[in-house]
């Protein structure tokens, strides 16, 4: 049991190398901040804020937060162009798609910054469900 | 007689390790999400486990599937299961619906490998385990016996 324990640490220990390398040069390492920004946080930023829906066509036509422009990964070109229509560089980008578990806000929020190179971008937490949440009649 | 069929199902199961570490380490940021989605740590740790356990995965992987390190990786790679297996339980209990990440960031919502795979695997590790710290019978032990003539 004592050489499989020692055999184990071994191997733990080895898989530190090639994740410290792939903290330093991967092109798609993580950022060591989180991007995340509560509901409360982005509306405390005012006008300064500019929304970006990032759940389906369909689900921003029923209902989203005033104001927000929709950028989903499938119409990512002309939608694009609509919110940088609208984006100045003071203004700070808050991604949100429809609950906590979802995932196309990061991945929106991800291209904003690595594609479109845009400062400022964020996410909300807890998406349309939690704007949903405070604003419920 | 017993070598080969324990060799084929750890080998299995390092090309299952191999082949999963590496598409999470192609993407170690979407990886991070993934982690945390399960809304058990905070950021800082997912981003470390998102550079990390991938790596884990595919060495172990390699380990099992060479026969080097082998008693190690079973080990290991029966602890990371055990860890997938809570880690998912947890978060469906919570009720998140979330993409268990197994195969990578690229993987959404993909709820069965977790539930059927992972349970599999780790039975057939703590089998081979079980198998590999077994105690040799006295018959092995001494070696072959000393020749008639």
């Amino acid at each position: 049991m004592s050489r499989a324990l020692r055999q184990a640490l071994s191997l733990l220990l080895l898989a530190c190398l090639p994740a410290l390398a792939t903290a330093l040069w991967h092109p798609r390492r993580p950022a060591w901040q989180s991007d995340e920004v509560t509901l409360s946080a982005a509306t405390a930023w005012g006008s300064a804020v500019l929304w970006v829906d990032a759940r389906p066509d369909a689900d921003f036509a029923r209902a989203h937060i005033p104001g927000a422009v929709p950028l989903n990964e499938d119409h990512w070109d002309d939608q694009l162009n609509a919110l940088l229509d609208q984006w100045t560089a003071k203004r700070k980008i808050v991604v949100y798609c429809s609950s906590l578990s979802c995932q196309a806000s990061h991945d929106v929020a991800r291209r904003l910054r690595d594609e479109a190179a845009m400062p400022n971008v964020f996410v909300l937490q807890g998406g349309w469900e939690a704007w949903r949440k405070q604003h419920a009649p | 007689m017993t070598f080969l069929p324990r060799r084929i199902p750890a080998s299995l199961i390092g090309l299952i390790f191999l082949l999963f570490g590496a598409l999470k380490a192609i993407d170690p940021a979407g990886f991070a999400i993934d982690i945390r989605n399960y809304r058990l740590l905070p950021w800082t740790a997912c981003v470390l486990l998102a550079l990390y356990l991938p790596w884990l995965e595919i060495i172990c992987g390699v380990a099992l599937l060479f026969n080097r390190a082998y008693r190690g990786a079973l080990v290991v790679t029966a602890a990371l299961l055990i860890e997938f297996i809570i880690a998912y339980s947890s978060a469906r209990l919570r009720g998140l619906d979330i993409a268990c990440g197994c195969f990578g960031h690229g993987t959404q919502s993909f709820h069965w490998p977790v539930l059927i795979m992972d349970p599999f695997l780790l039975a057939i590790l703590i089998y081979l385990l079980k198998a590999e710290l077994r105690p040799l019978s006295p018959v092995i032990r001494a070696g072959p016996g000393p020749d008639p003539e």
